[in-house]
């Protein structure tokens, strides 16, 4: 039944990801009109798949490519339905949108939900961690967009090049206003999710888990990601050094989850 | 008619070209005189603003190159301004000033503030005696063609005016603008609206720089006593700085509108690096709508520095007036009517003059042939000789009858080359002038 959910909402943000494009092109607000259903449907389906998915599987954590991606579509559908309520930027969803349905695809096509049996993912801790690191990510994800759209304003702004499909965009303030926020959100998401996850490490593997290669690069990745939040908010920079060192941390947060290939801490599969 | 206007304006020229030629207001005087000792060029009105430099001129015959005389004067390569020049003659010259005076020639279609410009040239021009018989009707029917223009046609009702384009900018860059602040240097009537939309959208702090410290004062607290008040009954700040500090209340503005005669720039890019750093990378909107420009074009390079000048303004400007086209076709038309009834009564002017010139020459060849034939007719009696003046006068009468016809059917029907025939069979040799009754009803200016 899981499946139908997750399909559900695949068509939902599919057809979302199409709606988007007459509202941020065109400002079309009968376009405007669909999206936020569309959204809520959609989200709506995947958060019951999801559940049905975990359920079936055994555990409340998510640890399968599929169940990743899928938390990870709801988590940045969430983020993208907020941020538009909040600001009505709609051409955020222009990349958001596309990514969530291209994170459902996944698992919108099926899988074994039982393959993975492991009696520590249902321990509380771990949800947090996936929970919270899915979220910084989103985050990360949308503050990226954001700079993205900055960029793109700023071109059209300093070039007098004011009509075109991009005149829809939202103002150059508020998009940059998008892109700080997520980074502030994000940073205490990525925080707590890393601490969860060391005090899962210490529990199961002991104090050798902070000599894995994954959790050095999370530190790495940590700290970058400090430092970013220092220089952007003393300096006040903005524009294409600031979408540098958005990309640079979402670059190394990358990194940090292809490192699971290298990590004998940050293994869930039953031993 | 030898009405000649010729000029740059924002259509054919860049900015770069019509900053060099850009005339002062205090210069205005001295270039309409200059321009009246050109051969040829009996009557002249210099017209200067940001979009446009025109000299309108009355020529006998039609043979002064006014491009020469604007290279000459502004000292600038002939074969660099000649490209740029239109030169318009008679009835295309007198469409083009109506054009100009309604608006329908503007950057920005409809605005108010160009036909009080073209007044403040025409005040001008007469004060320096260069105005008389045949620029003055022209212009007074300028004047009251652009007023029926405007109240014919939604044009001005719908205008996109540069104050509305400034608004809409600095809503891309900023978005809500409350809580702005803005900077207005100088005291153009134009920067003073576009400070006013700005607070109308929700600008809560306007700071006023100029170099006399007076002006900004008073402008200041007429905006404080007329727009104390921003939206939502925000109370906006309304201050006046001095010009010396200006480049650090400039720091401490989002959007700087800006509209001086300094003739070269005021804001330059090491300015405009040391704002960006003070305001920590927040953007900032250089409005300038200064010919010659305040704003060193460089200063767009500048990360998170916005600089949009008069010529920028019209391309978004001209993204705005979709859907206006009807109101422009109206005026156009309204435009060509009174093209064709200025023409027919120049026309008539001129064959009312021939007319009167025709009897007077026949009289006077009456009277002298009265006089050459008194000795033969001193015989006669009195009844007799007035007989025969009533003789004369009869046939005199008879004979320009037929000329006098053919003159008002030439006025009538513009034949303009059988009107000069006409003219120089009886040799008049004076201009047709006087004043045009400004419409059907006698309506005056």
């Amino acid at each position: 039944m899981y499946l139908f959910w997750l399909r559900a909402a695949l068509v939902f943000s599919g057809i979302a990801s199409l709606a988007v494009l007459p509202g941020a092109f065109q400002g079309s607000d009968r376009w405007r009109r669909f999206l936020v259903p569309l959204c809520i449907a959609g989200v709506g389906c995947n958060f019951i798949g999801l559940t049905q998915m975990l359920s079936r599987a055994g555990h409340w954590v998510p640890t399968s490519i599929e169940e990743t991606t899928a938390s990870f579509a709801l988590l940045l559908a969430l983020t993208f339905l907020g941020l538009y309520l909040r600001y009505r930027a709609i051409s955020l969803g222009l990349f958001a949108l596309p990514l969530v349905f291209l994170l459902l695809l996944p698992a919108a096509v099926g899988v074994d939900p039982a393959r993975h049996a492991y009696e520590p993912l249902r321990n509380g801790w771990i949800l947090i961690h996936i929970a919270f690191v899915l979220t910084a990510y989103a985050a990360l994800v949308l503050s990226i967009v954001s700079s993205l759209l900055y960029l793109i304003q700023e071109r059209r702004l300093k070039t007098k090049q004011i009509g075109g499909v991009f005149s829809h965009l939202p103002p150059l303030e508020t998009i940059d206003q998008i892109s700080f926020r997520m980074l502030v959100i994000g940073f205490p998401c990525m925080t707590i999710g890393l601490l969860a996850g060391a005090l899962i490490a210490q529990q199961t593997v002991g104090a050798g888990y902070f000599l894995d290669p994954k959790v050095l690069l999370s530190i790495a990745m940590w700290l970058l990601y400090v430092w970013m939040l220092y220089v952007r908010g003393h300096s006040g920079l903005r524009g294409r050094r600031a979408a540098y060192l958005t990309s640079l941390v979402f670059l190394a947060a990358l990194t940090v989850w292809v490192a699971n290939q290298f990590s004998s801490v940050h293994r869930f599969a039953a031993p | 008619m030898s009405v000649i206007l010729a000029g740059v304006n924002h259509k054919t020229a860049p900015i770069e070209l019509r900053e060099r030629l850009a005339i002062a207001a205090g210069q205005m005087e001295h270039v309409t005189r200059t321009l009246l000792t050109v051969p040829d060029v009996q009557e002249a009105m210099v017209l200067s603003t940001c979009n446009r430099v025109e000299f309108l001129t009355f020529q006998p015959n039609g043979a002064a190159d006014l491009a020469a005389f604007a290279a000459e004067y502004f000292a600038i390569d002939p074969q660099e301004v000649a490209p740029h020049v239109y030169v318009y003659r008679a009835e295309d010259a007198v469409r083009h000033l109506f054009r100009v005076a309604a608006s329908l020639d503007s950057l920005v279609v409809g605005e108010p503030q160009i036909l009080g410009q073209v007044k403040e040239a025409w005040t001008i021009s007469r004060s320096a005696g260069a105005i008389n018989s045949h620029l003055d009707p022209l212009l007074q029917r300028a004047f009251m063609v652009a007023r029926k223009v405007r109240a014919q046609t939604s044009i001005g009702v719908s205008s996109v005016s540069i104050a509305s384009v400034a608004v809409d900018l600095a809503r891309k860059i900023f978005g809500d603008l409350a809580g702005k602040t803005v900077l207005l240097t100088g005291a153009g009537k134009m920067g003073e609206l576009a400070a006013k939309s700005l607070m109308h959208q929700g600008a809560t702090r306007i700071l006023f720089c100029n170099r006399t410290q007076s002006r900004a004062e008073a402008l200041a607290e007429r905006f404080r006593c007329a727009h104390g008040a921003g939206t939502g009954g925000q109370m906006a700040v309304s201050q006046a700085v001095a010009w010396d500090a200006l480049h650090r209340h400039a720091a401490e503005a989002d959007i700087v509108v800006t509209c001086t005669g300094a003739g070269e720039p005021i804001f330059t890019p090491a300015h405009a690096r040391t704002y960006a750093a003070r305001r920590k990378h927040r953007p900032i909107f250089f409005i300038d709508i200064a010919v010659p420009r305040d704003v060193d074009p460089d200063v767009n390079r500048i990360e998170g520095v916005f600089v949009y000048n008069i010529d920028d303004l019209q391309a978004v400007a001209a993204g705005n007036l979709a859907g206006r086209e009807k109101e422009a076709q109206q005026a156009e038309a309204i435009i060509a009517a009174e093209v064709d009834r200025y023409s027919r009564w120049v026309r008539g002017a001129h064959a009312k003059e021939s007319i009167v010139s025709l009897t007077q020459n026949l009289e006077d060849m009456r009277q002298h042939e009265m006089r050459r034939a008194a000795p033969r007719l001193a015989s006669l009696s009195a009844a007799q000789r007035d007989a025969v003046e009533q003789m004369t006068r009869a046939l005199v009468h008879k004979l320009q009858h037929g000329p006098i016809q053919a003159l008002k059917r030439a006025a009538r029907e513009g034949d303009l080359e059988a009107l000069a025939a006409i003219e120089q069979m009886f040799s008049h040799g004076t201009s047709p002038g006087g004043t045009m009754p400004l419409d059907d009803e006698g309506e005056n200016d």
